[in-house]
């Protein structure tokens, strides 16, 4: 029986080959997954928001943020042995949950998407699939024997990318 | 700006007793619209760690109805309504005659719009008697409605709270029509920026 790791908000794990990062209930947030198929390592972050500016991060935990989180992502992977150059990035999450009302909305789902790819591009990772937005929670599984993640959306049929 | 962190015993009891007299509000709305007798558990106001609030309604991945407000005005904040399948099933049954949808994933327009309906008037009782203690007109914006994961749902709710801080201020309480154990929870979190005005207004600066 493998492991089977869940990622909590805010938090950021890697993982090996038997190895399974979970995650379950995804809204807004959008989760950042890196591969390496080489040396079948792979990693989550669980990104809350956009943008760190003007955080104090010994006061508030960094790897909530797009622009922190994915950087984080990508050594604490090459800092276990993950090789650069075939690292591969997915990444699902960012709905909008509360459909728009005439008196509010809340696009911090579509930010963060938006923010996530900008810093995955900084790092000139590849985004190779993605499954965002919409209205629906998310639940997924990160299988690190095939870098494939299992999705389950409520009255959907489960779904890979 | 307040740091709900360092809320004081007094504090936090001040805002457990206007938990107590909005929802109390509230229930007494909810009894009357479907004539009975509804029970209501002690209120909390908490200072919770964000992650620490899905596992309150049976964890992230526990299906629930959810129904969002933005609350308006000078103070300001959020307002959620988490109701159990079997609650809102039984809450439409009772609500629109001839209704007997078995899985609220087939609701349609006429069941979503009973459901924020019971949202706005629960809300609307819940904010008036806020009102009314802190001398504040206090609004809540037109309901917002979904059927999905619990933890989804709150993700979306205190993301952008926990901005500043890892901890949010919760006051919860909980609905009980005991012969059938249907339940609704209710959440309503000030924004960290006019927690103070709250706090003044109430007394307990």
């Amino acid at each position: 029986m493998s492991a089977v790791i869940p990622v909590g908000m805010a938090e950021l794990k890697i993982a090996r080959c038997p190895e399974q990062l979970v995650v379950y209930g995804i809204g807004s947030c959008v989760i950042v997954s890196l591969y390496d198929p080489k040396s079948k390592a792979g990693g989550l972050a669980h990104v809350m928001l956009p943008d760190s500016t003007g955080i104090d991060p010994k006061v508030i935990n960094p790897l909530k943020f797009a622009d922190t989180a994915v950087p984080a992502l990508y050594e604490a992977l090459t800092g276990a042995g993950a090789f650069k150059s075939s690292l591969v990035a997915k990444i699902v999450g960012g709905s909008e949950m509360f459909p728009p009302t005439e008196d509010f909305e809340n696009n911090i789902g579509r930010d963060n998407t938006e923010a996530v790819k900008k810093a995955l591009k900084k790092l000139s990772l590849p985004l190779i699939a993605e499954d965002t937005g919409g209205r629906r929670g998310r639940s997924i599984e990160f299988d690190l024997e095939s870098g494939i993640i299992k999705l389950s959306i409520l009255g959907e049929e489960l779904r890979e990318i | 700006m307040q740091d709900v962190t360092n809320l004081t015993r007094t504090q936090l009891d001040a805002l457990r007793e206007i938990g107590n007299i909005g929802s109390g509000n509230a229930a007494s709305a909810l009894a009357q619209f479907l004539n009975r007798k509804i029970d209501m558990a002690v209120p909390s106001a908490s200072i919770m760690d964000f992650k620490a609030i899905p596992a309150i309604i049976g964890g992230p991945d526990k299906t629930v109805m959810g129904i969002f407000l933005k609350v308006m005005g000078e103070i300001s904040g959020r307002f959620l309504l988490l109701i159990p399948e079997k609650t809102s099933l039984k809450l439409l049954h009772t609500l629109i005659p001839g209704c007997e949808i078995d899985t609220p994933l087939k609701m349609g327009e006429l069941e979503s719009s009973c459901m924020r309906e019971v949202g706005n008037i629960l809300a609307g009782a819940f904010l008036n008697a806020l009102s009314v203690i802190t001398q504040t007109p206090m609004l809540n914006s037109l309901p917002s409605m979904t059927y999905d994961m619990a933890g989804a749902m709150i993700d979306s709710i205190v993301a952008d709270m926990t901005a500043i801080s890892d901890k949010v201020l919760m006051i919860e309480t909980s609905f009980i029509e005991s012969e059938e154990d249907l339940r609704i929870h209710i959440f309503l979190l000030p924004d960290p920026a006019s927690l103070q005005l709250l706090l003044k207004k109430i007394g307990v600066v």
